[in-house]
């Protein structure tokens, strides 16, 4: 149900092909494109990796470009530290099947720690040169150095205090992407922080939102980038019993395209694909190691945790 | 629907601020700060837990039951800022009545009498009255003077979050929102001075027993009671470090065992480091207990 109202195709017509006589029409659309086109646009996309395969696969590939991706789940599951492994990841360069592009996250918590995204751009780097082997030392003029460094200078880092700041950002985020055409991804950590506190109008709280995440999901199609929310987990009284759900109320929910859960399973990290317009609902474990987010790794790997 | 303008008329929060183009910052210009302005805990041990020491701009949580050693920690941190690299005044928030000041007499060096000029002390009460503290304290971050012998406050500690919370509020659905409401005003407060005074933030909160599932919260084991931080996950979601304090008591020997655990943090992997309290402060001991597989939280 909540699924058509950001199926992508949704508002895209098109005469060609559809009339026998095989005339081209003009688009009776302006900006239209064909659903043929539309596929051939999306099986060439490349999508951003998590760092986990496990995660990629449920994911169709990975975190895709032109779509808004919220994942929520409770404090200490791997909310950041998957935000932060994407905005590492999608600088990969393009010679070693990244996008070779920048990021721009927008921390309004402040748990984004400039050591912690230096580990895991040490982490991303290893793991390349592992898996392209013949690679070592070789830097080429115009090529991407692969040096954490270089990674760190990459992320726009945006830090906001207050929910107002958090409009303004991303009212400037337009203009700022069209004078920065290499940013890729859009992470927002959280996007809910700042809309817990005092807001007495939940009706005014619901249009704020309403407004930023359509903007955030023209931004995504605007600029061929992905847009990632991190949300917050609240309890929820229904029928007489707390449960846990994402914070921000039924409407939000309808504003992103994918939606995918964190969850502890036992002492193992789990993410479920709760929503997508296109993939199967599924889950699937990971973990958040020294390096940055990769598979869960087998049962003879121990780790200890907080019981 | 239109969004509406970008300045909705209720910009309390941050209108001493001007409010310019957002602009951003380059992450690797951050790494030399974020890796040098650590508060020291005074042990090495326990620095190692924590990669050096507590973080600047942003909020750690030290959760544990009474007597488990977060008043000891508080103290000793804010004796330890005006010695520190950082060289600072502590701003010591307390709820707890009275303020424990022989503890801190009795663990302030006897060398230096002058250290506890640079502790600030206030007692707030209640939740509003700890927000008006904080603009207070803003206005003091903001304009420090120029006393040469006042040291910029650069460690905020509240001991404890749990104690402002204890009355006024119902397990009412309205109550739990109207609280968890000033839990984030407080906690976006705390972290707005963490961010722009580049100040350390230590918040202490109690724990509550767990009966029956842990809703998404941190749980653990502590004198055989199986607890969870108090103020359930709308306060988690309100910090960015989670420490977690407990005492085993061992049964033969009756010696207490205490553990401090990072129960979760943006830039460490969960570990825990076994310590003791001592006259003179808290300080770990090897063996470290067992330190985890690098995963992080």
């Amino acid at each position: 149900m909540s699924y058509t109202g950001s199926a992508p195709a949704s508002s895209s017509l098109y005469w060609k092909g559809m009339e026998s006589s095989g005339d081209p029409h003009p688009p009776i659309l302006a900006g239209a494109q064909n659903a043929w086109d539309m596929l051939s646009d999306e099986q060439s996309q490349k999508h951003i990796t998590t760092g986990s395969g496990d995660l990629n696969n449920i994911l169709g590939g990975g975190i895709h470009c032109k779509e808004v991706t919220e994942i929520g789940g409770v404090p200490g599951v791997g909310k950041t530290q998957l935000g932060i492994q994407l905005a590492i990841n999608v600088q990969i360069p393009v010679e070693y099947g990244g996008l070779g592009g920048k990021a721009v996250y927008i921390d309004t918590e402040g748990s984004f720690m400039v050591e912690r995204v230096y580990q895991i751009a040490e982490g991303c780097i290893s793991d390349i040169l592992e898996h392209f082997p013949h690679s070592h030392g070789k830097s080429s003029s115009g090529q991407k150095q692969l040096q954490p460094e270089h990674f760190l200078a990459d992320i726009y880092y945006f830090r906001i205090c207050s929910y107002t700041e958090q409009i303004a950002a991303i009212n400037y985020l337009e203009k700022f992407l069209g004078e920065h055409k290499d940013v890729r991804i859009v992470i927002i950590d959280s996007v809910t922080f700042h809309f817990r506190q005092d807001f007495d109008d939940l009706a005014l709280r619901t249009r704020v939102l309403s407004g930023l995440s359509l903007k955030l999901m023209k931004i995504a199609k605007a600029f061929n980038l992905a847009v990632v929310l991190l949300n917050q987990v609240t309890t929820k009284f229904t029928e007489g019993s707390f449960q846990l759900t994402l914070a921000l109320g039924d409407s939000w929910s309808h504003s992103c395209t994918n939606r995918l859960i964190l969850y502890w399973n036992g002492n193992d990290r789990y993410a479920y694909l709760d929503k997508s317009p296109s993939l199967p609902v599924a889950s699937a474990p990971y973990a958040v190691t020294g390096k940055g987010v990769r598979d869960a790794a087998s049962s003879n790997h121990k780790r200890v945790r907080v019981t | 629907m239109r969004p509406p303008a970008p300045r909705p008329p209720a910009a309390s929060s941050s209108s001493s601020y001007s409010q310019c183009e957002p602009r951003p910052e380059n992450p690797l210009l951050l790494l030399p700060s974020c890796r040098a302005a650590k508060l020291s805990l005074g042990c090495p041990l326990l620095d190692r837990l924590l990669s050096g020491g507590l973080p600047a701009a942003s909020v750690t949580e030290i959760a544990g039951e009474s007597a488990s050693g977060k008043t000891q920690l508080c103290l000793q941190l804010a004796l330890l800022a005006p010695q520190s690299p950082l060289s600072a005044s502590a701003l010591f928030l307390h709820s707890d009545l009275p303020f424990p000041l022989h503890r801190l007499r009795g663990l302030a060096p006897k060398s230096r009498p002058d250290i506890l000029d640079h502790v600030l002390v206030a007692a707030a009460h209640s939740p509003t009255d700890l927000l008006s503290l904080l603009s207070r304290a803003q206005r003091l971050l903001a304009n420090p003077g120029r006393s040469p012998h006042r040291l910029p406050i650069r460690l905020i500690l509240l001991d404890s979050i749990a104690t402002l919370f204890r009355a006024d509020f119902d397990a009412s659905p309205a109550d739990l929102k109207r609280r968890s409401a000033l839990f984030f005003q407080i906690s976006a407060k705390l972290k707005e001075l963490a961010y722009r005074h580049h100040c350390v933030v230590v918040v202490t909160n109690q724990v509550v027993d767990v009966v029956e599932g842990d809703a998404g919260n941190t749980v653990a084991w502590s004198s055989g009671r199986r607890v969870s931080p108090a103020l359930g996950i709308a306060w988690a979601n309100c910090v960015n470090t989670r420490l977690f304090l407990t005492r085993e008591v061992d049964g033969a020997s009756g010696i207490a065992r205490r553990r401090m655990k990072v129960a979760f943090a943006p830039h460490l992997p969960e570990r825990a480091c076994e310590f003791v309290i001592r006259r003179d402060g808290v300080f770990g001991v090897e063996p470290a207990g067992e330190v985890g597989a690098p995963v992080l939280g």
